[in-house]
């Protein structure tokens, strides 16, 4: 009978498609959501031309140039590798922040009503949604050195106590001072606040299935077997939610590879990530759409294959 | 007791840039500062009565976002039942298909879609904007669609077909009802995201139109004005009120991939 | 309107044969239930009927026709789900009208019908409830209105009682039965439980593996199993195993006679089986054949009668007796089981 169960039954037939609606919405889906994707691939190995145009080709330069540099052979660049090194460790980071600070919260929510649990979600959707830009902006004013974050420290005093106690130097090699105030606006924290930000909703909704299907009574047992809280959570519950989580990281941290708007205004030039320099290749003042076709096609990779990865990992579950 | 201190910092953290900008609306003078100074109402005026640049820009956020938000419901609408009720290899590789420009990187999306439409004349377009908003958020509805469809009891549509309701009956009188909240949460997820989509914009308008995200970013340079803040302040009431909307009439929970068994704890 | 028959049915799925080769009468107005144990098939029978699975082979035929390639919205057989599949999306009264609303009928006539139908399972004014508001037991009854206001020519029940408590289930049994007298309409229900069975059925199809073990009435399904399956599932039954001898059959070491003597080769294995309240106990051996010594392992009262389990070496016994014949019997006595002729049922059994 349960074989039965498994069947699709006979009675509830499908609907009738017809063929040529098939065809036109695979037509649709194809260009739309595949053909931008080939066309980026296809159009890395055209040329430039000057004058801010393009032709098609088949040359592997830009790639060189990606990871050789401009002037190769007679001299070695590392400046897009660099580029592509600085997208990885900002994302990779923002990333690991955001569900440090989002399974707890997580696991908090689902242990609440399911009226509470909606509220929730409505709140964190809402943030989720919000735009970039707009949380870049809200940073922005949060962080700036008039209005902001220092201003706020400095009238608390601890920019004084900071300076009394000898954390000044410390705080300038990372970006995070001026020999005479704290000042937190171009500087890798205050990319990775907004990156953390920016992901931490989408890290509380990725986690929210797995630890609300995550049976309680498993706890439970647990806890009359004498495991304290902190234990239960170490024992009981990281193993069981492992593979999501790690597919959750992944995820995240493929997002962040395509951060933009974070990254012009918050991080100092010289550390600015991949995403920057794709923008000038194809819109911005460099105009050289092959290159920039090209990076995008060495980032698309590197998402690639850590989806690859965690879709791999899904299916060893 | 821990849990609630956290969950209480976390909405703090949430928060904070979002009740910053608000405030920042306030302010009388050309700077944004926080706490405001000079509280003033003046810039939600500026904002729907001053400069036309906004009301345009704005005009052409919700041409976009409730645009691109049918379309992608359209669209998903047959592949996800074709998903459910056959499952074969073609819809499983167009629902693949489907989500794509949703988890790859959005930038890498904007640039190729920047391609597509200079290749077809139609960079800068309205319509480019809205079919490319509509590809980038399809698997939204797919997403909410396919969990309404999968949550539909097969017992009842053996019940209708034993009452003599043939297969276009039942899709009209059990499958449709059951799915509409379904249907209504997908196509707001994907009318909010395109509402507050910047990147794929970014590459896809050119210059021929801007929305407000676009705007705001244009403008990002020369400094903020607390006007742009009153835009943010609209963005952020159309996002909580469709969630909280969302919330309130839809299953958000089963929506989000709650436990559907737990449904009545 | 209504005699339904099943032709040579079968249903396999690969290598899996859920029903095989079965052929049955379902008399026109008759209340038959298909009892079996999970995975017998019953189901997957019943779905059949109902036209929401086609056989593999065979054909099925109502009034002489043949219906097997009409699909079920044809057929139009009202059935009651185990889930009660009620739709959440419509009212009480509109689930009722909801076959009304597919083949057409006005929406006053069709609502004026559904209220009629509530009130026929008792449900008078609850039209306008949404189907989150009833009990279970209320459900059920509007699963029932539901799938009769068609006015099936068969009515099908896939296990109707199993999502009710036990005392709920009893009423309804009973409610159920009387509904189907009254409206003389060809009922099948499927069941796992006997004694829901043999409450409303007046025959019963016995399943097990895909196959039929007994068709029949319920009391002589009860009283004369044709099957030791049969003997096991309807009913509590002690089983020996033995082998024929000169028309009695040899098991544990004491002879059992039944009433006629049986047609089994000698030597060949037989299947003994006695229901537990025919089994009579002493305290000393008695005259006569059909008696095996045993020991008292377990006593426990179950209200109207006491069961005593014994242990007979390899074999283990229950003698399940009256209110009147209550006799102290103690954990550990040597007792005397005697199962007398009248009460034997012997069945072959593969070596």
């Amino acid at each position: 009978m349960s074989v039965a169960a498994a069947e699709a039954p006979p009675a509830a037939a499908a609907l009738p498609a017809p063929r040529w609606g098939r065809l036109a919405l695979t037509g649709l889906v194809a260009l739309l959501c595949a053909a931008p994707f080939l066309l980026v691939l296809v159009i890395s190995f055209g040329e430039k031309v000057e004058g801010g145009s393009w032709t098609w080709g088949l040359t592997l330069a830009n790639y060189e140039r990606f990871f050789l540099g401009h002037d190769w052979p007679n001299a070695l660049s590392l400046v897009y590798p660099q580029r592509l090194w600085f997208s990885v460790w900002y994302a990779a980071l923002g990333a690991a922040f955001a569900l440090a600070l989002a399974f707890p919260c997580a696991w908090a929510i689902t242990r609440r009503s399911r009226r509470t649990q909606a509220a929730w979600l409505a709140f964190i959707l809402a943030s989720l949604s919000l735009s970039e830009v707009f949380v870049v902006m809200g940073w922005d004013v949060l962080l700036s050195r008039n209005s902001g974050l220092p201003a706020w420290l400095k009238a608390l005093g601890v920019t004084d106590m900071l300076k009394d106690g000898g954390w000044f130097p410390l705080l300038i090699e990372w970006d995070l001072a001026n020999p005479r105030d704290l000042k937190f606006k171009t500087s890798g924290f205050a990319t990775l606040l907004a990156m953390t930000y920016i992901v931490f909703p989408y890290a509380v909704i990725l986690l929210y299935p797995p630890l609300s299907r995550l049976d309680p009574s498993l706890a439970e047992a647990a806890r009359t077997m004498g495991a304290r809280p902190w234990k239960v959570m170490r024992t009981v519950v990281l193993p069981a939610v492992r593979l999501p989580l790690i597919g959750s990281a992944l995820l995240l941290f493929v997002y962040l590879l395509g951060a933009y708007v974070a990254v012009t205004v918050f991080t100092p030039p010289e550390k600015q990530t991949l995403t920057v320099t794709i923008y000038d290749a194809v819109r911005g003042q460099t105009l050289d759409a092959p290159f920039g076709a090209a990076q995008s096609v060495v980032l698309l990779a590197t998402a690639g294959l850590c989806l690859w990865a965690a879709a791999r990992a899904g299916v060893r579950r | 007791m821990m849990a609630r201190a956290w969950l209480a910092f976390c909405a703090l953290f949430i928060a904070a840039p979002i009740v910053v900008v608000c405030a920042a609306a306030l302010n009388g003078g050309r700077s944004m500062l926080f706490p405001p100074q000079d509280p003033t109402l003046a810039r939600f005026g500026e904002f729907f009565a001053g400069d036309p640049v906004w009301r345009t820009s704005l005009e052409a956020s919700v041409v976009i976002a409730l645009g691109s938000a049918a379309l992608a419901t359209l669209a998903a609408w047959p592949i996800a039942y074709g998903l459910w009720r056959s499952g074969d290899r073609w819809s499983r590789a167009l629902a693949g298909l489907g989500g794509l420009p949703f988890i790859l990187p959005p930038i890498v999306f904007g640039v190729g879609l920047g391609f597509l439409w200079s290749f077809f004349g139609a960079l800068g377009s309205m319509a480019a904007g809205v079919l490319s908003h509509a590809a980038l958020f399809l698997a939204l509805p797919l997403a909410t669609i396919s969990v309404g469809l999968q949550a539909i009891d097969r017992a009842h549509l053996d019940a209708a077909a034993t009452m003599g309701a043939d297969a276009r009956a039942t899709f009209r009188t059990v499958i449709l009802p059951q799915t509409i909240p379904y249907t209504v949460s997908g196509f707001f997820f994907a009318m909010v995201l395109s509402f507050n989509e910047f990147i794929v914009m970014f590459f896809v308008s050119a210059s021929g139109f801007a929305t407000v995200t676009l705007q705001i970013f244009n403008s990002l340079r020369n400094g903020f004005t607390p006007t742009m803040a009153v835009a943010a302040i609209l963005f952020i009431a159309v996002s909580g009120l469709t969630f909280a909307a969302i919330a309130r009439w839809g299953d958000l929970p089963r929506l989000m991939g709650a436990d559907p068994a737990r449904a009545d704890d | 309107m209504g005699a339904l028959s099943l032709s040579g049915v079968s249903k396999s799925w690969g290598a899996v044969t859920a029903v095989s080769d079965l052929s049955l009468d379902f008399p026109e107005g008759q209340l038959t239930a298909l009892l079996g144990p999970s995975g017998c098939g019953k189901t997957t029978l019943l779905r059949m009927i109902a036209g929401l699975e086609a056989p593999s082979r065979g054909r099925v035929l109502l009034d002489g026709a043949d219906i097997t390639d009409r699909p079920a919205h044809v057929r139009r057989f009202g059935m009651v789900f185990q889930s009660f599949a009620l739709f959440p999306h419509l009212s009480v009264a509109e689930n009722v009208a909801y076959a009304l609303a597919i083949a057409g009928m006005a929406r006053r006539d069709r609502l004026a019908k559904a209220e009629a139908l509530l009130a026929l399972v008792q449900l008078d004014g609850y039209g306008d409830r949404r189907i989150g508001q009833l009990s279970g037991g209320q459900r059920q009854r509007v699963a029932i209105a539901r799938a009769l206001a068609q006015e099936p020519s068969v009515f099908l029940l896939d296990e109707p009682m199993s999502a009710l408590d036990a005392k709920l289930r009893e009423e309804m049994q009973v409610e159920l039965r009387l509904l189907q007298q009254k409206l003389r309409v060809t009922t099948i229900v499927v069941t796992h439980d006997q004694r829901e069975a043999m409450t409303m059925a007046d025959r019963i199809v016995v399943m097990n593996r895909g196959e039929i073990e007994q068709v029949g009435p319920p009391q002589e399904v009860y009283d004369r199993p044709a099957t030791a399956f049969v003997a096991g599932f309807i009913g509590k039954a002690n089983i020996l195993h033995g082998e024929a001898r000169g028309g009695a059959v040899a098991a544990h070491g004491a002879l059992f006679h039944p009433e006629r003597p049986a047609a089994f080769r000698d030597g060949s294995p037989v299947t003994l089986a006695c229901r537990p309240e025919a089994v009579r106990l002493g305290r000393a051996a008695r005259e006569g054949a059909n008696q095996l010594a045993a020991r008292v392992s377990f006593v426990r009262d179950v209200g109207p009668t006491r069961e005593i389990f014994l242990d007979a070496g390899p074999a283990t016994l229950t003698a399940e007796l009256g209110a009147g014949e209550r006799e102290p019997f103690s954990v550990g006595e040597p007792v005397f089981a005697e199962l007398p002729p009248a009460a034997l049922r012997l069945f072959p059994r593969a070596a």
